[in-house]
């Protein structure tokens, strides 16, 4: 399946408030850990649902590279467009 | 009867091991979808590769290595050939999670430090990651990437150890500015295997095998799943410990595929799996093998343990194959285990006796009757015996002697004798005076003994734990002082289970003065923000308070326990409203007296102060 940018951030938003406690308002400059106070636990519940929505593998390390989830949506566009699913 | 066999150290367990050519250990690779298998033998091959490597990298004899290994193999391997090269490995736990954590440098810097280490060795990314970490720490000579030491194929020089020999140090999760390295010789590994195999799980020799998810930076993963095997040459299958984070359905799966009669986890594994496995998952397993589910390392919860039976029942879990589990790194690894084959005991005892007179009451003899029913009762999870040669007892926290044990059913601090007792804390003598009393080590648990089964109830030390990892308040705290506008000095942090008693929450109070709401409330996220960001845990609420609202002892010291209760009733709170009618007059007023918590306590019921 192919992605659009505004796709994937919208859906990438959408995600994200499924996996946070209510009234936690998300937003591309949103910090993972310090604004939305996402454990270790939580990263990796969201990491499972990042995949399986768009059918990537995240590897452990790439997170390392991650803070805020405008971040995110980038790992997961440069995946998506190295498998040539990413439109413009 | 059980029949001593001689005591044997790790190096002989691995040679003794290695004549097995049918069992070994397994490591699932997530990248790569593999799971190469090595047998003892091999791993005996594999282990004197990584410790010929480490001595051609200028390690000698005595010499501590310090290991940040993620991959599970290497680690195994590092950690087994530093052993046998008569090195001292000190396992650092790798960093996990998101972004860059000031607190893992710093922690990790504390630990590099105080080991003495003089090798590190990791992989090339956390290498970079570490960057300037020599400079910092002038006795560490070398920091070598392990994607070179795969390949080196330098022959291994054997040391020859002896049982008193010093293993490894086993680097408690203590308070990042203070970790304590807890010294294990190969004498305690050998007491504390043969309590947990043999005498605890009756282990068979080459049949049961396990499965483990568990990180080998801490004892539960790696004594239980790497050392202890290796005495009794088990089959082992390690599965990287954040692709269970990610995924536990493959824990249940791999437990499953290959058969596994054995698998630890802490109390949120099983809580963790009720929530996250969809029952389309639990059509696939096969769990009638596990013989053996032990749950440690943090306080049991026995309704998440019958919650995970219940849901896997159709899987053919068995609720009996829990066995609950006390342990501590100062004791080797484990304490006491219940019964195999008996499942989750509870005691029901009187909650408020039990906090009020220290005295742990049984629910039926305080409720006499036909059917007394559970409503309003503590249940205790019963944690099994003392291992034979070991001995646990409780004692009063002021008894400094232990002379006086307290008696059956009786509420204090669980402290042990025996051979899995760890020699001190590395370079720490006083640490390590103050961690005895009388012989006996203090573990800071509080407990009761009834019909000779362990039972923890609490703790006196203030450690919080959310998922079976240990946080200290005095990291929490010094975090959010370092924050502009925070009064330094006047924060505390802790850990409370109200109000549902469902998991640990994390509190953070503080004094600042500040007038206006929208200035409150920035700089409360402020705290948050650092807080999390440093330590990567989450903070439930935050509270700030006026000046001098904090409660202190007469000589000025901050009162943790004293905060958490207010706090729990709801009375710090209602301090924090008071506090904001006339905030300028107050503050000025209280940070004048000394016992300007009490006054505040008194005018803040009036509104015109």
């Amino acid at each position: 399946m192919t992605w659009t940018r505004e796709r994937v951030r919208g859906e990438l938003i959408e995600l994200f408030g499924q996996h946070l406690q209510q009234g936690a308002s998300v937003a591309e400059s949103s910090h993972l850990v310090a604004d939305l106070g996402i454990d270790s636990l939580g990263v990796m519940e969201i990491v499972a649902a990042i995949e399986d929505r768009f059918g990537l593998n995240i590897p452990d390390e790439a997170l390392r590279e991650v803070e805020t989830v405008a971040d995110v949506a980038a790992a997961i566009e440069t995946r998506l467009q190295r498998e040539g699913r990413l439109q413009g | 009867m059980s029949v001593a066999l001689p005591a044997r150290t790790v190096v002989q367990a691995i040679e003794d091991a290695a004549a097995s050519t049918k069992t070994g250990y397994r490591f699932i690779d997530e990248s790569t979808d593999a799971e190469p298998f090595f047998t003892h033998g091999g791993i005996e091959r594999a282990s004197a590769r990584y410790g010929g490597a480490l001595q051609a990298l200028g390690a000698r004899r005595g010499d501590r290595v310090a290991l940040i290994l993620p991959d599970n193999a290497d680690f195994v391997f590092a950690f087994l050939g530093a052993i046998r090269a008569g090195l001292v490995p000190v396992p650092i736990y790798p960093p996990s999670g998101l972004g860059k954590l000031s607190g893992y440098l710093d922690n990790t810097l504390h630990i590099v430090a105080k080991s003495g280490a003089r090798l590190l060795l990791t992989n090339a990314e956390i290498k970079r990651m570490l960057g300037t970490i020599q400079a910092q720490v002038p006795e560490l000579s070398r920091v070598a990437a392990v994607e070179g030491v795969r390949s080196m194929r330098e022959e291994l020089h054997p040391a020859k150890v002896k049982l008193d020999d010093v293993c490894f140090l086993q680097f408690t999760s203590g308070s990042t500015s203070r970790p304590k390295g807890v010294v294990l010789t190969h004498e305690n590994l050998a007491a504390n295997v043969r309590a947990i195999m043999h005498l605890g799980l009756g282990v068979r020799d080459s049949v049961d095998s396990g499965a483990s998810w568990l990180p080998l930076y801490h004892d539960m993963g790696l004594i239980g799943f790497v050392i202890a095997p290796l005495y009794h040459v088990n089959t082992i299958t390690f599965l990287p410990p954040l692709l269970f984070l990610k995924r536990p359905a493959r824990w249940l799966e791999t437990i499953s595929r290959h058969r596994a009669s054995i698998s630890f986890g802490p109390n949120f594994a099983y809580a963790l799996c009720v929530k996250r496995i969809k029952e389309s998952e639990v059509a696939g397993l096969d769990l009638s093998s596990w013989r053996v589910a032990g749950c440690g390392a943090e306080p049991i919860r026995a309704e998440n343990l019958r919650a995970f039976a219940d849901k896997f029942a159709p899987a053919g879990f068995q609720e009996k194959a829990f066995v609950c589990c006390y342990g501590m790194a100062e004791s080797t690894l484990a304490i006491s285990f219940s019964k195999t084959g008996a499942g989750v005991t509870t005691d029901a005892v009187n909650g408020e006796a039990l906090w009020a007179q220290g005295r742990a009451i049984p629910w039926a003899e305080a409720h006499p009757g036909p059917d007394p029913g559970l409503e309003g009762a503590t249940t205790i999870v019963a944690c099994g015996p003392a291992f034979p040669d070991h001995e646990v007892q409780i004692f009063a926290l002021d008894d400094e002697t232990s002379e006086h044990p307290l008696g059956e059913r009786e509420v204090g601090e669980i402290r042990l004798r025996g051979p899995s007792l760890m020699s001190g804390y590395f370079n720490e003598p006083e640490l390590t005076r103050k961690a005895f009393a009388g012989g006996w080590l203090k573990t800071g648990d509080l407990g009761y003994l009834a019909a000779g089964q362990v039972h923890i109830c609490g703790r006196s030390k203030e450690v919080i734990i959310v998922n079976g990892r240990n946080y200290y308040p005095q990291d929490l705290e010094w975090e959010t002082g370092k924050v502009e506008g925070v009064r330094k000095g006047n924060v505390i942090a802790f850990g409370t289970m109200k109000p549902n008693q469902d998991r640990e929450r994390v509190i953070i109070c503080f004094e600042a003065s500040l007038a206006t709401e929208a200035e409150r409330a920035e700089l409360k996220g402020e705290v948050r923000r650092a807080v999390q960001q440093a330590l990567g845990l989450t903070v439930d609420d935050v509270v700030l308070l006026g000046i001098g609202v904090l409660p202190k002892t007469s000589s000025g010291k901050l009162q943790r326990a004293k905060t958490r209760e207010l706090y729990e009733t709801g009375a710090l709170l209602g301090r924090t409203s008071a506090r904001e009618v006339d905030p300028v007059a107050v503050a000025k007023e209280l940070a004048r007296s000394q016992i300007g918590y009490f006054r505040h306590a008194i005018l803040g019921t009036k509104k015109d102060d």
